[in-house]
């Protein structure tokens, strides 16, 4: 990795030029319309939590007419959010955690030791990879049902955790095989076997991936809505998407609550995705070149 | 501490041989280079010993005992590779206490390995440093000082400084024999420069093509090479290798070159006007002749001084002859040059075995029996 022999020595870099002003423009143009085309939403809908209801109505982009702080006061003061964000945590936690030993061992095994089938045990969870979950559901209910997992955080985590295997297997396995033979056999030789070598060197080593897939993992079981929906029942332990229903009255929704709430539910990830953008950029493209 | 034996070890990669049968005693503190071109199974060899190749048939045993069976870690040996393999987020201090800390030693018992190491391989100073922060001889000095911590009865080399400039590579060379001169420990290298294994080691072992063409010491097979690949192999710039045969001559036999020029043949190897011969003379070996009573004589080609000495490319006939001189001479290529030659000096093989031809009442060496066995 760091070993100079193992890296591949890289073609030349072109040599840099600075665009002309045509091309900065496209760039700039572009970049403005990618970023248009995330931030307008978020910012919707986090200014519309502060409109009232009318407001909404008849101004749906524009700033509120007066800022409803209640709104947002109103959700955080009560004790249903801190619940479902509770919930949402702890379910995507669990989640996190299994995934990623799981898949970490799974892709080991796949990466470095030679077995009959493996590479067609690969090939399966690569299909996973293609399979919808919505058409799963059924299934999956009676399945979930019978284990007697209904109604629990298992059920919920259990699943989500099949679904976000296939990817993560994938990109472990990717990571693990870039790291270099040499280590595993100066590994043999110090003393060690797969698990050490496993636990000691490969683990350490694979920081940025793990954190890609943890943060995959989470934020797909953060925003998970037909999973909890189809397994949970009882109200104390819906996560959040499904709290959003509560806003939503037989005859009207409450839609300035309902972004209030989206906008404090959604805020976690988008930290987290800020703080670890790095390594995430860092796990995705590893691989890519060797190095 | 230990002894190694190899006893008719092959490998096979599949149906494909690679090891045809090698067999070889190496004594305890013994300093071994196995040498060949790329690809005659060197590293497998090597790979063999610590372990992490398994051996397809024959015997391995280290110190007495038979590891063919045996994990690397219960061999009793460590092992230093080409791209040094050193964990890339550990520091230089824990890459070195690595083993222990597998093997569950005590703090004190680490630390106290560490430094003694560190000590030896003047890296006290680095402790601290990941590998990513240490220049290549660094690196190198770091996978050595991974491999002394663990204290092996014997230490692996695969090609340790190929991956030096020229000048750290012979400064390297030089610390390495002092620590084998050190530790006394057993050690098998591989390389496949000659020069390297020329300068460091007890006993050489040349190999090619998954056979060993001769072991011995440096310089018997400079002046003693068994065939006409370690002639060939050994030495820099190469010995001169000439096919034609012997010819009767006025003060008694001769060579004749393919390529049209007389040569002196030694009296004593007893060949028969008429043989075909492989005629062999090193560089170093062919002198200018002072007077005119040379032994033969060849056209310059190309003269390239080095300042102690002159390469001197030269035609003999059709041949082509190479020739080192301590004299300087004049770049005057097609000139003539008159040229003396030791006859006792010169190597003779047969060109169908690429045996060499001893002097008749000579014994052999019991090396070369074993070898030729
Ligand atoms: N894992 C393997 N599977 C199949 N063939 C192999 C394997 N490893 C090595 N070989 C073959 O065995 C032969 C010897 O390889 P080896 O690495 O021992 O050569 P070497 O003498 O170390 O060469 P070099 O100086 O280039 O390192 C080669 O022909 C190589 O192709
Ligand atoms: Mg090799």
């Amino acid at each position: 990795m760091t070993d100079t022999t193992l890296t591949l020595r890289a073609p030349p870099a072109p040599r840099r030029r600075r665009p002309g002003f045509v091309a900065m423009l496209y760039l700039y143009a572009s970049l403005f319309i990618v970023a248009a085309i995330v931030l307008v939403p978020l910012l919707t809908t986090a200014v519309g939590g502060f409109k009232t209801l009318g407001d909404l109505r008849v101004n749906p982009f524009g700033l509120p007419e007066t800022w409803q702080w209640s709104n947002y006061w109103d959700i955080l003061s009560g004790a249903r959010y801190w619940q479902m964000l509770g919930n949402s945590l702890l379910i995507a936690s669990m989640t996190v955690v299994l995934t990623v030993a799981v898949a970490a061992m799974a892709a080991f095994a796949l990466a470095h030791v030679r077995f009959f089938g493996s590479a067609f045990l690969m090939n399966y969870f690569l299909v996973g990879l293609m399979f919808p979950i919505a058409t799963a559901i059924l299934p999956l209910f009676i399945r979930i049902r019978d284990l007697g997992l209904l109604d629990t955080y298992l059920g919920v985590v259990l699943p989500q955790v099949a679904f976000g295997l296939g990817m993560a297997i994938l990109l472990f396995r990717n990571f693990f095989r870039n790291v270099p033979k040499e280590l595993f056999e100066a590994a043999l030789v110090d003393g060690g076997g797969y698990i050490r070598f496993f636990w000691f060197v490969t683990l350490p080593l694979s920081r940025p991936i793990l954190a890609t897939v943890a943060i995959v993992a989470f934020v797909n079981s953060w925003n998970n809505y037909i999973m909890p929906l189809i397994m949970l029942n009882s109200q104390d332990k819906y996560p959040w998407p499904l709290g959003i229903m509560i806003y939503q009255g037989e005859f009207s929704t409450d839609w300035q609550l309902v972004l209030a709430f989206i906008t404090l539910t959604i805020l976690p990830t988008v930290i987290v995705f800020f703080a670890a953008q790095k390594h995430i950029v860092a796990g995705l493209t590893a691989g890519a070149v060797k190095g | 501490m230990a002894s190694i034996a190899l006893n008719d070890v092959r490998k096979f990669f599949g149906h494909h041989p690679v090891l045809h049968g090698i067999s070889l005693e190496i004594r305890d503190g013994e300093f071994v280079i196995l040498v060949g071109p790329s690809g005659c199974g060197k590293s497998t060899l090597l790979r063999m010993l610590a372990g992490l190749e398994d051996v397809s048939e024959g015997e391995i045993s280290i110190g007495g005992r038979v590891v063919n069976d045996m994990a690397p870690k219960e061999r009793d040996i460590a092992m230093v590779f080409q791209n040094y393999a050193l964990y890339p987020h550990m520091t230089v201090a824990d890459n070195m206490a690595f083993s222990l800390r597998l093997a569950g030693a005590p703090k004190a018992q680490k630390q106290a390995a560490v430094a003694r190491a560190a000590e030896i391989l003047d890296l006290s100073h680095l402790l601290d440093r990941f590998p990513r922060e240490l220049s290549g001889g660094q690196r190198q000095r770091v996978a050595m000082g991974r491999a002394i911590v663990r204290d092996p009865a014997v230490f692996l080399f695969d090609e340790p400084l190929s991956n030096l400039d020229a000048k750290l590579r012979v400064a390297m060379r030089t610390e390495i024999k002092a620590l084998h001169q050190r530790l006394k420990t057993t050690m098998v290298y591989v390389t496949h420069d000659q020069i390297e294994a020329m300068t460091m080691a007890d006993r050489i072992v040349v190999m090619n093509g998954g056979r060993v063409e001769q072991v011995g010491r440096p310089l018997d097979l400079y002046d003693k090479p068994a065939n006409l690949f370690v002639a060939a192999f050994i030495g820099s710039p190469a010995m001169n290798l000439l096919h034609g045969e012997a010819v009767a001559a006025p003060g008694g036999t001769a060579f004749r070159a393919k390529g049209g020029g007389l040569l002196p043949l030694p009296a004593d190897r007893g060949v028969q006007p008429g043989t075909p011969l492989v005629y062999g003379v090193r560089p170093e070996h062919i002198e200018l002749a002072a007077s005119a009573a040379c032994d033969t004589e060849a056209q310059i080609a190309v003269v390239e001084p080095t300042g102690s000495e002159t390469q001197v490319f030269m035609t003999l006939g059709s041949d082509s002859l190479v020739g080192v001189f301590r004299e300087r001479v004049a770049d005057e290529p097609g000139s003539t040059l008159r040229l003396r030659i030791d006859p006792a000096r010169v190597h003779l093989f047969e060109p169908s075995t690429g045996a060499r031809i001893d002097a008749a009442a000579a014994s052999t060496s019991p090396i070369r029996e074993a070898v030729l066995a």
